[in-house]
């Protein structure tokens, strides 16, 4: 079984179940994403990958709308950007320092030209975590992608990462707010190598980066 | 929400394990406070991972104040602020010397806040212990040391024959069951029974989605998480009428194909769990409920679950997260529950008031029902009215009457003779109706056309000494706390907006209109989506009194 959709009035025929950001990458088409990793299930958290649907009166989220037979696609619907380009600002706001210019967050950010952000305010307390000899942790440059999360759930199968807290204090803990060293962590990196920002990243690439 | 841990949890369920929420709170019940050593009881026992738990016991609003031996929750609900202006926590950090969320040094006491107890008939209300006390002379009480149980309101019906304010009999799901279930989906799909949780989706549809759906194993669960800050309906039904809401349960099952049923209690209802356990054990006993129920060869229970303290639970899959004693955080849909909801199976949520109409179709058939409310929606619907009415309390009430016959027939305006500045309808994400538009019918389609909803029912009136920009600080507040924190621009946007609000400056209206855009458009649920609404409503008839810019 196959579908077929327009993205941007190019014709793409995608497997069933395929989904709106599926169809637009398959079109060469490009869509922001942060939550998103293709190793794991669509999360639909970060809401950056909204597009315009033919016949829907509100931009849907790529990531998570299946394609059905006929529907046509903007990928750069004004009112989809206008959207994502705001919630990247929102993003921006809560950290309390720019994120480093070879992460994935700053990469969306300089796509969508989003500046300096607007929203003066609370920002992200900054706790660091380095008892681990390869993993260090900056809590206040977490997102809340779940991204690491779902990377220790679902790539590596040890349920040692988990979300914790709720609205702007959300963030992610290791085992009981013990630290990669101390929690159920083996130590792969699978959480590292899928953050957007690095506020999850491996000891090396940090040395590299600051000399 | 993970599907590997629904998994592992469904697993765990099936050799009767407990979810690590339960352990969680009989923790909170038995100490006052959660520590690691519990968290780590809670993994081996739940069997979830450690982290895992931890995260959930970092959700709960429940789990995260400490208590004292004296554990005092002061309501923050919209008719307190509506009552007194929030004067009343004032009174009591003051009184108490201790700040929302503190416990005294020595342990012997505690303070925290609770949004909202259900008496909104007669705010200000707090908990003490376990006793809820509201009404004038409540702060005076609690520095006393005498408090006493506040009365609860008694239901009035405007209809001949009460639909909703009577309690279960069963005879809905005697008739039923001498029939097919083909027969009673039809008739509720043709009676098309909105639901009356918020979003007003029809009850058959979500009944033949899960019908459809692939599996033996399926569920009904009902909402009963009735977080509307303003609404004790759903209260009402479960504390007064739990028989009915369990028979509305039955029949879903019956219509559906589903063998056991979970309802999910707010835990700020502290008498909404045990009047539906006590009323399940009087229906297993009259075979009401069990195994070849009558001898009809159809199998129905029920398992009463309750929350932990958290507003966004109330959304569907959120709901289904907290009986699974996870995070209650929202997941993008689909998959919808019929497909993929309760342990990974094919689910129902129903709001408590929806299956409360079960019944009656069920027994009167659709047509009657219909004709409930002739040219409006089908069915009555139960109305709650605030603290600032002259006669508060809970109504049966006609579709399609206009919100003004309301206020001031049944409500009988406000008392002392003040005026009504506005209504907030349905709960926190529905617009604010100005006095100016009160003969708007009470009806889905006419509330929506004014920016308004009929959410869970609960009209709340502010006086007109209410200073509207408190009101969106208030609301706004409400929302950045409550936020689920897993989508972007709710978890951020929220926090951005009561912070506009908070400050003393005046509002660049340009921008809070983008930002409200941005949480319409860009969230991920009703709470971000919704919470724009009031504050859209406030920008159109109060725009003088918000220090706009």
């Amino acid at each position: 079984m196959s579908v077929h959709v327009t993205i941007d009035g190019r014709a793409v025929e995608v497997a069933d179940g395929a989904t709106l950001l599926d169809a637009a990458r398959a079109a060469g088409r490009w869509v922001p994403t942060l939550c998103f990793d293709p190793r794991q299930a669509p999360f639909g958290a970060c809401r950056v990958c909204l597009v315009g649907v033919e016949g829907s009166a509100v931009p849907l989220p790529a990531c998570t709308t299946p394609c059905r037979e006929g529907m046509e696609v903007r990928t750069e619907d004004p009112t989809a950007r206008r959207v994502a380009t705001a919630v990247v600002e929102l993003v921006l706001s809560e950290l309390p320092e720019p994120p480093a210019a070879h992460t994935e967050l700053a990469g969306i950010a300089r796509a969508l030209e989003v500046g300096e952000p607007r929203w003066p305010g609370a920002t992200h307390a900054v706790v660091h975590e380095d008892d681990h000899p390869y993993l260090a942790f900056r809590h206040e440059l977490c997102i809340s992608c779940g991204r690491c999360v779902r990377a220790c759930d679902e790539v590596q199968g040890t349920f040692a990462l988990t979300a914790v807290g709720r609205g702007f204090d959300a963030n992610v803990a290791a085992g009981i707010e013990e630290g990669f060293r101390h929690s159920a962590c083996v130590s792969c990196g699978a959480c590292a190598d899928t953050c957007p920002t690095e506020a999850i990243a491996e000891m090396s690439l940090l040395d590299l980066a600051s000399s | 929400m993970s599907e590997n841990l629904v998994e592992l949890v469904r697993r765990h369920h099936g050799e009767q394990a407990p979810t690590a929420l339960a352990v969680l709170k009989e923790a909170m019940d038995a100490r006052g406070e959660i520590t690691d050593a519990d968290r780590r009881i809670a993994a081996e026992r739940s069997g979830l991972p450690e982290a895992t738990v931890h995260g959930v016991s970092t959700f709960y609003d429940d789990l995260l104040a400490p208590r004292g031996r004296r554990h005092v929750r002061v309501c923050t609900g919209t008719a307190c602020f509506a009552a007194t202006g929030d004067a009343h926590v004032e009174q009591l950090r003051a009184g108490l010397g201790l700040e929302l969320g503190e416990r005294a040094a020595d342990g012997s006491c505690s303070l925290a806040e609770t949004v909202c107890l259900g008496f909104c008939h007669s705010s200000p209300a707090v908990r003490d212990g376990e006793v809820i006390d509201a009404g004038p002379g409540v702060v005076e009480r609690v520095l006393a040391g005498t408090t006493a149980a506040a009365a609860e309101p008694e239901p009035v019906s405007l209809l001949e024959a009460p639909v909703l304010t009577r309690p279960g009999d069963w005879s809905g799901l005697a008739i039923a069951l001498e029939r097919s279930s083909e027969q009673l989906l039809e008739a509720v799909e043709e009676a098309n029974l909105r639901g009356r949780g918020g979003a007003g989706f029809p009850a058959g549809r979500k009944w033949a989605f899960a019908r459809a759906a692939a599996g033996e194993q399926k569920f009904i669960v009902a909402n009963g998480d009735e977080g509307d800050p303003g609404s004790y309906i759903d209260k009402l039904l479960m504390e007064r009428s739990p028989a009915l809401v369990l028979e509305g349960m039955a029949l879903a099952g019956y219509a559906v194909g589903a063998a056991h049923g979970f309802a999910l209690v707010r835990s700020e209802y502290p008498r909404s769990k045990p009047a539906l356990e006590a009323a399940a054990a009087a229906a297993r006993a009259e075979g009401w409920l069990g195994e070849d129920i009558r001898g009809s060869g159809f199998a129905f229970d029920v398992t009463i679950v309750e929350g932990a303290g958290s507003y966004v639970v109330g959304e569907e899959t959120a709901l289904i997260a907290c009986i699974e004693g996870l995070r209650g955080t929202v997941s993008a849909r689909p998959p919808f529950p019929a497909q993929r909801g309760l342990f990974n199976l094919p689910t129902v949520v129903n709001n408590v008031e929806t299956l409360a109409n079960v019944p009656f179709i069920a027994r009167e058939g659709a047509a009657a029902y219909r004709a409930l409310s002739p040219g409006a929606t089908p069915g009555s619907k139960l109305v709650c009215f605030n603290e600032r009415f002259a006669r508060p309390g809970v109504y049966e009430v006609r579709f399609g009457t206009s919100v003004r016959e309301l206020c001031e027939r049944l409500g009988g305006g406000l008392r002392d003779g003040r005026a009504i500045k506005a209504l907030q309808i349905g709960g926190p994400l529905g617009g604010i109706l100005p006095a100016s538009l009160l003969d708007t019918p009470f009806d889905f389609d006419a509330l929506a056309a004014v920016g308004c909803m009929v959410g869970h029912g609960g009209i709340l009136a502010f006086d007109d000494t209410t200073d509207m920009r408190a009101v969106a600080r208030h609301l706004l507040h409400f929302g950045a706390s409550e936020s689920c924190g897993k989508c972007f621009p709710c978890r951020i946007g929220l926090q951005r907006a009561h912070a506009l609000f908070a400050a003393d400056d005046a509002i660049d209206r340009a921008r809070l209109e983008a930002l409200l855009e941005t949480l319409e458009l860009g969230s991920l649920c009703a709470h971000g989506g919704g919470m724009p609404a009031p504050i859209r409503s406030l920008l159109a008839h109060f725009p003088d009194e918000l220090g706009l810019a």
